[in-house]
């Protein structure tokens, strides 16, 4: 149960700014995503608020206090590293119960929790064996568990379930999700994977370079994007971004004077009948049919409820959806709509 | 994959060269050191691949009792200077592998030392011969000639860069989110050394170990300048065993090379286990 907080923190390795500058609140109880290319800091947000790092300026605070001569084991902040990190020459039960014994917890007490944790993720066959013995998917359990097991303030996870293939990756993302409202506890959750972040987090900061350059419910930044970055980190397929020069022919409204580039959702892309553009790909996926578009050389993506009878090569029409435009300046910069 | 007979024989010739230029030697050995003396003092055609009449004469003529044809009565037997190389060694070593391992720890984790641990090597540059010179008269003046743990010390002090050197890669190895993770689930540091480091480190420090402790038993000259009489090493007892009137005893030779060679044989086969294993194996997700 804790709010955790970064203050103009700037952390360097070198001449690497791997963080800078960053200002960010995860409210208590949050499932909070940091969302960003790799190397983008995000992992490296995680090592300072485990105290594995410490700032080169600004402060940390937890709970509102600040942590700057708190140590790691003082923290009491549970992670899951990207690598998982098991002690190899452990068992699995050993792995999980660590936490408690290397707290001096009472032994009735350290059974009943990995007892109840252990159930929670479906491992409890398996914690006899050593890592060594087990799969990619029951590594990734007993791992997330060890976090689990204890009472920490917040839990922390650096893409935890990146190893694992898609379909086990969706359960184990909701499953977590689950968890995470059962415990009560703020979950902080590196990704580099889009749809991952908007499907399971309350909110989340986009990483570039170090910097955060938006913060805000994955609802909110995919519908206001603050910039043509965050813009084309979150929706697949990506944001078309287009200079006006061309945006006006598909008859954009209310464009502000100083847009440069529109912006618009391959789904906000209405296709119909005329000669605007050439269709240079049809892809139906089921339920939806993306379209490859090619306007006076720009590529533009497309997506469409259903399998529209479409095909390559033929001329089409292009409009916006009403309200549904981004303009954006020069720098990149979103304009608001009026 | 099929393969000609040719290349199959060249194949099987090539293999049992290899094995002949390494065991022939160690058969000799062990031959040699069950002959009695009329066999290896036997000049050239005598020679025979195997003892014709088994013997223990050697052994019991290295300790000290009778039973041998040999006339010569030797110096020392040679129950004290196995009792020196077992010493000498085994703390040598000891001392090699934790300031070693501290040392490599703390370079490899914390960038402790900066560049001064290549400094750690320069004991290697030189001729053996020339540090010797000066070691010998310090030890003289602490005292530390002829002693077991002044030849301990030295061969800690010798052998230490190796440890070093090895452990230095296996720790840079280590995954750190290992120490980390352990870190952050309550452990101090020196709790996340003793409990995770050192036995995921096992196997390595078991091979540094085999193979500093080999260095030190197999040492020749440092032995022979700093010791004179009490607690002169095997290989340095091996040496003087020879007589003006027989020349080198190879006998006695062999069957001390026989016992020289068991504890390190020992120390390798009840390592074996450790060695194959991999350091980190299971440890990180693939």
């Amino acid at each position: 149960m804790a709010s955790i907080s970064f203050r103009n923190v700037t952390k360097r390795y070198g001449d690497v700014v791997a963080v800078d500058d960053v200002t960010l609140d995860i409210r208590d109880n949050a499932f909070f995503c940091l969302f960003g290319p790799p190397l983008s800091g995000k992992s490296t947000i995680l090592k300072l608020i485990l105290g594995l790092e410490q700032p080169d300026a600004g402060e940390i605070l937890i709970d509102g206090r600040p942590v700057t001569h708190v140590s790691p084991a003082q923290r009491n902040v549970a992670m899951v590293f990207q690598n998982l990190a098991l002690f190899p020459h452990m068992t699995a039960l050993e792995n999980v119960r660590f936490p408690l014994v290397e707290r001096r917890m009472e032994p009735e007490h350290i059974r009943a929790r990995v007892a109840d944790v252990t159930e929670k993720l479906h491992i409890g066959h398996i914690l006899h064996k050593p890592p060594a013995q087990l799969s990619g998917g029951e590594r990734q359990r007993v791992a997330i568990a060890r976090a689990l097991v204890r009472d920490p303030v917040a839990y922390l996870m650096d893409d935890p379930i990146s190893a694992l293939d898609a379909r086990l990756r969706e359960e184990t993302r909701v499953e977590l999700r689950r968890i995470q409202r059962e415990m009560g506890k703020t979950l902080v959750y590196v990704t580099h994977d889009q749809e991952e972040a908007m499907s399971v987090a309350d909110g989340m900061a986009v990483f570039e370079n170090g910097r955060v350059r938006q913060t805000g419910t994955p609802e909110d930044l995919y519908r206001r994007p603050n910039s043509t970055y965050v813009a084309g980190m979150l929706g697949a397929p990506a944001m078309n971004v287009l200079p006006m020069e061309l945006a006006v022919r598909m008859q954009v409204a209310d464009a502000p004077d100083r847009a440069a580039n529109l912006g618009v959702r391959p789904e906000n892309l209405r296709v119909g009948l005329g000669e605007l553009a050439e269709i240079t790909e049809v892809e139906p996926l089921g339920g939806f049919t993306t379209l490859g578009l090619s306007l006076e050389g720009t590529d533009l993506r497309a997506t469409l409820r259903g399998q529209p009878k479409f095909t390559a090569g033929q001329k089409v029409g292009l409009t916006v959806d009403p309200g549904r435009a981004h303009f954006f300046d020069a720098g990149g910069a979103a304009i608001a709509a009026h | 994959m099929q393969r000609s007979l040719s290349f199959e024989i060249f194949r099987y010739a090539a293999i049992f060269t290899f094995l002949a230029l390494s065991l022939i030697p160690t058969i000799w050995m062990i031959s040699m050191a069950f002959k009695p003396i009329a066999e290896w003092q036997a000049s050239g055609a005598d020679l025979t691949w195997w003892p014709e009449n088994p013997t223990l004469d050697n052994f019991r003529f290295i300790f000290g009792e009778s039973g041998s044809d040999l006339i010569v009565a030797l110096e020392r037997t040679a129950g004290r200077p196995i009792l020196a190389s077992l010493l000498a060694a085994t703390f040598g070593t000891l001392i090699a592998m934790v300031a070693g391992t501290s040392a490599a720890y703390g370079l490899s984790r914390f960038g402790a030392g900066g560049n001064l641990p290549l400094a750690l090597i320069q004991l290697r540059i030189f001729p053996p011969m020339a540090v010797m010179i000066p070691v010998m008269i310090m030890w003289a003046f602490l005292g530390l000639i002829d002693t077991w743990y002044g030849l301990a010390l030295i061969y800690g002090i010798v052998t230490m860069p190796f440890s070093f050197w090895l452990m230095k890669t296996f720790f840079d190895d280590m995954p750190r989110e290992i120490e980390d993770a352990a870190l952050v689930e309550g452990c101090s540091r020196w709790r996340v050394f003793l409990k995770i480091t050192l036995p995921m480190m096992r196997p390595a420090l078991a091979s540094s170990a085999l193979f500093v402790f080999i260095l030190n038993w197999s040492d020749y000259l440092i032995a022979l300048l700093l010791t004179t009489r009490d607690w002169v090493t095997i290989p340095v007892y091996m040496a003087s065993l020879s007589s003006s009137m027989t020349g080198q005893l190879y006998g006695a030779k062999a069957a001390l090379g026989l016992i020289a060679a068991v504890p390190p044989v020992i120390m390798g086969i009840a390592i074996q286990k450790q060695l194959v294993r991999g350091l980190t194996f299971g440890a990180l997700k693939e």
